[in-house]
């Protein structure tokens, strides 16, 4: 309503104002009618001449309601409001918070917004070497780069094959695509392991390592990824190997990434052989060294990687 | 099912298998393991009879485990060991004019199961015709499947719980199978090997009693 002139305002005030008088002015003819006519032949003369002469007011009255609102045109503040206004404007949701709330959520939003650009700046400081920055010379090549989820199955299934032959004489590597594209490899590592890896594309989604004498495929002979192994080694291992995911992951070079967690995971081949790199012990709370070392392949104990460091 | 080793716990002079037993116990729940029930192993030994003239007497050693309730494992003395459903028993049962069961023969070793993370321990006390023989420990590791993989941690978990002493024995069975898939039958054999050296034993002792 701010947006009026103060001419309008007041037009707008005499309109309210007929507006009222006529009300009051129908309300009086109708109470007299209601209150009916006694005694007519002594007054009906002047009965009929205030019952003409209300109506007369009534009609002065509307006529200049009409004359005044016809100079008003119509409410321009409705008219380009937004559906936030609408709400503030609705006298039933007056009763509700919804619009003080809404205006908390936008300056929360927007401060919010500020903030992050901040934090974005700050960021860009200290780069990450494992997370894409989408600034500088970085992008150009970011954008013509393929999303390593999205590679074609053609291209994986090159990946897979020269993995098999690399590495078929310390593990045995099978893939199967039980769910169209997705890849899943069951890696079998010597009389050790075995690791299951859920591919999509080139990216690694799912792990999960069980031992030698148990089976990913469940009763009903389709592949299993969800139940973990029964021995508690493997359910370690499978943290430790997830963890490694994300280490190696690599989102320029997925096939680097995948090369490498193989890599990694043959130190396994070990597991109940060799004693922890830093206690001397090949047991800890009953497990053996769990932990590989990212770089040198070294064996650990799993809390004796957290003092190592 | 995962890599066995047996060993033959010593009762020192002065001290009852019993309370022998207990201590070996007492150790094992120190170290965090749960009670999971009882076991028994139990062997009894055919004699080939009289049938075949001018061949050596051959055994035929018939052993059960309560790890394995539905297999019958039957180990001959030159090693061989074949596993057979539970029904085997009733066969050998037919076999009687052949085979028959020597009197007396039937060994057990009995006790009490535990659990640790991935391990398995089996306190087991040594009896014949209700005479008491000694004791064995029994330590499964059942991540592992090749003996040889895990004999050194196998060692360090036997010396932390019955001493270095006992930890040093090694069966002569093991070293033979050291890069071989394990397999329960292994486990009969070790069983075997030490229900055989407590007959052994016996029978010194009565000689030296005469
Ligand atoms: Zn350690």
């Amino acid at each position: 309503m701010a947006n009026q002139t103060p001419n309008q305002i007041e037009q707008l005030h005499k309109a309210l104002k007929l507006t009222q008088r006529l009300r009051s002015n129908v309300t009086q003819v109708f109470q007299k009618l209601s209150d009916g006519f006694e005694d007519v032949e002594k007054k009906d003369k002047y009965l009929l001449n205030d019952l003409h002469k209300t109506l007369s007011s009534v009609n002065t009255d509307l006529s200049d309601l009409e004359a005044g609102s016809s100079t008003l045109g119509p409410l321009t503040a409705a008219s380009n409001s937004t559906n936030s206004t609408l709400i503030c404007v609705d006298p039933i949701i007056d009763k509700t918070s919804t619009y003080t709330q809404l205006i908390h959520t936008y300056k929360w939003t927007d401060k919010m917004k500020e903030q992050a650009s901040y934090a974005s700046n700050l960021l860009k400081e200290n780069q990450f070497k494992r997370t894409p920055i989408q600034s500088g010379t970085f992008t150009k090549r970011l954008r013509r780069s393929q999303p390593a989820c999205c590679y074609p199955q053609s291209n994986v299934d090159v990946l897979l094959n020269s993995l098999i032959h690399q590495y078929r004489d310390t593990m045995h590597i099978s893939v199967v695509r039980p769910l169209g594209s997705s890849a899943v490899v069951m890696i079998v590592l010597g009389k050790t392991l075995k690791a299951l890896l859920v591919l999509r594309g080139m990216v690694i989604e799912w792990v999960k390592v069980k031992g030698y004498t148990e089976d990913f495929h469940g009763e009903d002979g389709k592949v299993d990824i969800w139940s973990s192994s029964r021995y508690q080694v493997f359910q370690k291992i499978t943290q430790h190997v997830t963890a490694a995911t994300l280490h190696y992951y690599a989102p320029e070079m997925p096939d680097i990434a995948i090369k490498s967690l193989i890599i990694w995971l043959q130190s396994y081949s070990t597991l109940f052989s060799t004693p922890c790199q830093k206690c001397g012990q090949f047991l800890q709370n009953g497990l053996p060294p769990t932990w590989r070392d990212l770089r040198t392949k070294k064996a650990y104990h799993e809390r004796c990687k957290l003092m190592e460091k | 099912m995962g890599v066995v080793c047996v060993y033959f716990y010593p009762v020192p002079e002065g001290k009852s298998g019993q309370q022998v037993v207990d201590g070996i116990q007492k150790q094992i729940e120190l170290l965090g393991a749960v009670k999971t029930g009882n076991f028994c192993v139990d062997c009894e030994t055919f004699q080939a009879g009289s049938g075949i003239q001018n061949t050596p007497q051959r055994q035929v050693n018939i052993l059960h485990s309560s790890e394995q309730p539905a297999s019958c494992f039957a180990i001959l003395d030159t090693g061989t060991c074949l596993v057979a459903d539970a029904l085997f028993d009733g066969l050998m049962q037919k076999l009687k004019h052949y085979y028959q069961q020597r009197k007396g023969s039937k060994i057990e070793s009995k006790g009490q199961r535990y659990e640790y993370g991935d391990f398995i321990f089996k306190v087991g006390s040594v009896s014949q015709a209700s005479n008491f023989k000694g004791i064995l420990v029994e330590i499964e590791y059942c991540p592992c499947v090749v003996a040889g993989d895990c004999m050194n941690l196998m060692k360090e978990m036997s010396q932390s719980l019955l001493g270095s002493a006992v930890a040093e024995q090694q069966s002569s069975f093991l070293k033979t199978k050291t890069d071989m898939i394990y397999t329960p039958a292994d486990t009969m054999s070790q069983y075997l090997e030490h229900f055989n050296n407590f007959k052994k034993a016996t029978s010194v002792n009565q000689a030296m009693n005469r």
